[in-house]
């Protein structure tokens, strides 16, 4: 048998029902790992002291559902590693800022309030970009994550410490925010399952905002059912979330499957590595076989999508971080007045691609560029949106590669428009509300390195479930 | 490329304090970041009013929050977070002054 910390959500599940482990060993098996490799890989920035604890707790729980003959919910007990954006009442959240290095989260997050009914373990805070900005976590304020797979390497970004610890084996599976990618980029050069919702679909309430039109939270696994599991524990309606929906809100086609997958090899024309795309046409030769037909795809707007994103993103991110000014919480540091007391501890606590995103966001929405940048980028976004669901009545869902290469070296792309481009296919999902996943498809060579690589998948406004279907049908 | 007296007057408006050196690698970067997005400046908007994008409002019930409110009993844990704090009260730096 594999070790415990290896084992699948849903393997584990079945292990804890049976009564073949406890929730105790399965703690104790992934904080051994967490204390065998966290030191090196930097995954998590805090790991919890009442870890044990709260696994004690879930069997107890275990037990006394057993004895009144219920049945306990299949992550009770199950241990998971949270994005340090996420809020937990009582335990510290810092969305790996300075800004926010000493502040204690006062309420628990609607995913985290979900999470806990379930009887989830959690083992600790991960590392990730500094506010969620950015694809490799390289832009924390405390240190970057190394890739389990290759320690010289990235995990991807933002929650990349969130996949570097599904990865590592030190936590059966995790939450991470997606804004433009940042759950299933780190997912594709993790080799895990990455999941964004449809937006809407899970609260965002008690995240850390950074794009509130495009944030979404989702989880990070081992398997399409696994990611399925926790989805579908997170999900609904949240009075605490005035855009969250119920199901019945969405017009969108759901199961059964057309079995139609549409590729836009337009936009694959140039910018991807040849072994990326020779794995990619693999995975769709393998869906052709199991019966599924390739349609050709046209999404005339979505060379765009890049632009478009990098002009809303910041907007958005300029407006939410206003409230980091030193007052209310967080850093504050004293200066010779008022707007000093801002600039100051705004200075202090923000890093240097946060900066850069409010400048950014600044400028676009200054007075004589507005209408140039964000009042043009919201026209192409419902533009895209339009194209989006028009192809999604035809195909079941839309497949790019996940990224155009493999997880890239530590301090690769040191310029910051170059380290954008990564996040070419994933960006467009954020901007039309679609649900996306990425899967394994296999893995490239570099340096001598075998490394994976995801094929994403974006289907209708809604319509998960197609994702999960087709997902399961990829990594078979 | 955008001039240091613009990137300086965004970091006003911004509420940031900017480096010399930092002034001068925004130049740059914002400059290069907005070339490249620029290209959203060629979407046409023509003949369409602007329309509301599937956007619509979502209000709450005008209702007392319940006690199992994830907000309801968390008020010392707010203030616990201020930066600075004198018993009940965040203390700030007095905002309304007398025109000289």
């Amino acid at each position: 048998m594999s070790n415990l910390n290896e084992l699948s959500i849903t393997e584990a599940a079945a292990k804890l029902k049976a009564g073949e482990i406890t929730a105790v060993d399965l703690a104790r098996a992934c904080l051994a790992e967490i204390e065998k490799k966290n030191k090196d890989l930097n995954i998590f920035l805090e790991v919890f002291d009442d870890v044990i604890a709260q696994a004690g707790a879930a069997d107890a729980r275990r037990k006394a559902e057993s004895s009144e003959g219920k049945e306990s919910h299949p992550l009770l007990g199950i241990p998971l590693a949270i994005k340090d954006n996420i809020l937990i009442e009582g335990r510290k959240v810092s969305a790996a800022s300075k800004m926010l290095e000493n502040y204690t989260a006062t309420y628990d997050a609607t995913v985290i309030k979900k999470l806990k009914e379930a009887g989830a373990v959690f083992l600790g805070r991960t590392n990730m970009d500094e506010f969620a900005m950015g694809g490799s976590t390289e832009n924390s304020a405390f240190g970057p994550t190394k890739n389990p797979l290759d320690p010289s390497r990235v995990p991807g970004g933002s929650s990349g410490g969130s996949a570097a610890a599904v990865a590592a084996h030190m936590a059966l599976g995790s939450l991470g925010t997606d804004t433009g990618g940042s759950i299933r980029e780190p997912a594709a050069f993790c080799g895990l399952v990455g999941f964004k919702p449809t937006y809407g679909k899970v609260s965002r309430s008690g995240l850390i905002a950074m794009g509130s039109s495009l944030d979404q939270a989702g989880p990070l696994a081992h398997t399409v059912a696994d990611a399925e599991l926790l989805f579908n524990t997170i999900k609904g309606k949240d009075a605490l979330d005035s855009t969250s929906l119920d199901q019945s809100q969405w017009q969108g086609r759901t199961l059964p499957l057309q079995k139609r997958v549409g590729v836009p090899r337009h936009l694959l024309k140039e910018g991807v590595e040849s072994d990326v795309l020779q794995k990619f046409e693999e995975s769709l030769k393998q869906l052709q076989a199991k019966g599924y037909e390739l349609v050709d795809i046209e999404l005339p707007s979505a060379p765009l999508a890049l632009s478009v994103y990098y002009v809303i993103m910041p907007a958005e991110v300029s407006s939410n971080l206003a409230r980091f000014d030193g007052v209310r919480y967080g850093l504050s540091v004293k200066g010779e007045n008022l707007f000093d007391d801002y600039a100051k501890s705004r200075a202090a606590g923000f890093g240097p691609e946060v900066r850069r995103r409010i400048m950014l966001g600044t400028y676009v929405l200054s007075a004589g560029y507005y209408d140039a940048y964000y009042g043009k980028a919201l026209a192409a976004r419902d533009k895209l949106t339009e194209e989006f669901k028009k192809v999604l009545a035809e195909v079941d869902a839309i497949a790019v590669p996940t990224t155009p290469c493999p997880a890239i070296k530590i301090g690769e792309k040191s310029d910051p428009l170059s380290m954008y481009l990564l996040d070419i296919f994933t960006v467009t999902a954020n901007i039309t509300g679609n649900p996306a996943i990425s899967v394994p498809m296999g893995m490239v060579e570099r340096e001598g390195v075998q490394l994976p690589v995801g094929i994403q998948l974006t289907a209708a406004h809604g319509a998960e479930d197609i994702l999960f279907t087709i997902g399961k049908e990829v990594e078979a | 490329m955008i001039s240091k007296e613009e990137v300086q007057n965004l970091a006003t408006l911004a509420r940031l304090e900017l480096a010399p050196a930092e002034v001068e690698s925004l130049q740059k970067d914002i400059s290069n970041i907005l070339e490249y997005v620029g290209q959203v400046s060629a979407v046409s908007i023509d003949g369409a009013e602007p329309k509301a994008p599937m956007l619509r409002n979502v209000l709450r019930d005008d209702a007392a929050r319940e006690a199992g409110d994830t907000m309801a009993g968390k008020e010392a844990r707010v203030k616990e977070a201020f930066p600075k704090r004198e018993g009940e009260y965040n203390v700030v730096r007095k905002i309304i002054q007398k025109d000289e």
